[in-house]
């Protein structure tokens, strides 16, 4: 988080975590495609030849102002493939809160339980705790076959009283309710620290 | 939770806080870097990659996104320094084109900033004066934000997240 007391600004980060092809950089890709190009940034993504994720997507929400506060969105999904660990952990760096955007087929739940414990670990490398940072689960193609719903996927993770939601992201489904979930879930963070800074 | 009208002026105890005195600073010292050195332009952005002040010719240039690749090119860097036992603070990160070259430093434990410069600067001269930038840069950021209680920014708005979340609906299209 940043903050510019005299420009008003308030700018926060928001980490997009989970395995491998869940639906991270899609949920960028929606939200580029659905706010008006006023309202956000170029989508910054770091490729690999096959096209996936190499470092980070980027993009940024610019929300106008509200209440005499001008909030900027800062919106990163993390390389989701085993190997990219390191970076993984790197993207984390500072993130005001995350989404887990795990993958609803059943063949996937394993992945799903490693990435999990995997930014668990990662927000506490990074000083994070994860009893204070907002966290969204969003349980992606809900479209597929014999699909985990929501509640089977939060027992899986023993993440029962987590907010969370369905979503079929390449269709758009749940990532607006997804995005705002967080999003208010880091305001009522800020507004909680401030009170008691 | 009763949230009371003086907790706008309280200081936000994570990230990094800027009052409006420590932006004034900022910009001028970045204004002195960007005159001495000379350098084309620069950016300084908070670590997650925010920009916090851009000065000089930026042309084309998307800022946003070159403030979150500086950022992570910055914290990628560190990263190979540390797995390869070669990390040190204020490290300089170099990049030498045929016609301009470009610096990548740390600024404190917050910022990071970066600085374009043509190929006719001697390069002994842009290292030590960025280096000495991101010395006082980092002083800034340490000093008390007196100014900060004057200014309400009312994060008390007990309804803030319902308008965030209804500016998000605003600016949506199904």
């Amino acid at each position: 988080m940043y903050i510019n007391w005299q420009l008003r600004e308030l700018n926060l980060k928001i980490v997009y975590y989970g395995p491998a092809s869940s639906g991270k950089t899609t949920n960028l890709e929606q939200i580029h495609r659905r706010v008006d190009a006023a309202h956000r940034s170029d989508l910054v993504s770091l490729k690999t030849y096959e096209d996936r994720t190499l470092f980070f997507d980027f993009l940024q929400l610019e929300l106008g102002k509200i209440s005499g506060l001008t909030p900027k969105i800062h919106l990163y999904t993390v390389p989701g493939q085993v190997r990219y660990e390191e970076v993984r952990k790197l993207v984390l760096r500072g993130a005001d809160g995350v989404v887990f955007v795990a993958d609803s087929a059943p063949l996937r739940a394993n992945d799903n339980i490693i990435a999990w414990h995997d930014m668990k670990s990662h927000l506490r490398s990074n000083n994070l705790s994860m009893d204070h940072t907002p966290i969204v689960l969003q349980c992606n193609k809900q479209d597929t076959l014999g699909a985990m719903a929501l509640v089977e996927i939060k027992y899986m993770l023993h993440v029962q009283d987590l907010l969370g939601f369905p979503a079929i992201a390449v269709n758009g489904e749940g990532v607006l309710d997804t995005l705002k979930a967080i999003t208010r879930g880091v305001i009522t963070k800020v507004q909680h620290e401030s009170a008691y800074a | 939770m009763k949230k009371s009208n003086s907790m706008a002026s309280a200081e936000v105890p994570s990230g990094l806080s800027l009052s409006p005195s420590q932006d004034q600073i900022i910009n001028r010292i970045l204004r002195d870097l960007l005159e001495k050195c000379p350098a084309q332009f620069i950016l300084l952005a908070e670590l997650s990659g925010q920009i916090i002040s851009v000065q000089g010719e930026t042309g084309k240039t998307d800022l946003i996104g070159l403030g979150a690749l500086v950022a992570g090119d910055l914290a990628a860097s560190q990263e190979i320094a540390r797995l390869t036992g070669q990390y040190q603070h204020a490290q300089l990160i170099l990049r030498e084109g045929p016609e301009t070259a470009s610096f990548i430093s740390e600024a404190g434990d917050r910022m990071v900033i970066y600085m374009r410069i043509h190929k006719e600067v001697p390069m002994g001269w842009a290292r030590l004066i960025i280096q000495e930038t991101s010395r006082k840069l980092a002083e800034v950021t340490s000093m008390p934000p007196e100014e900060v209680e004057k200014i309400d920014l009312q994060l008390s708005e007990d309804k803030l997240d319902t308008l965030i979340g209804d500016g998000l609906d605003s600016i949506w299209h199904e």
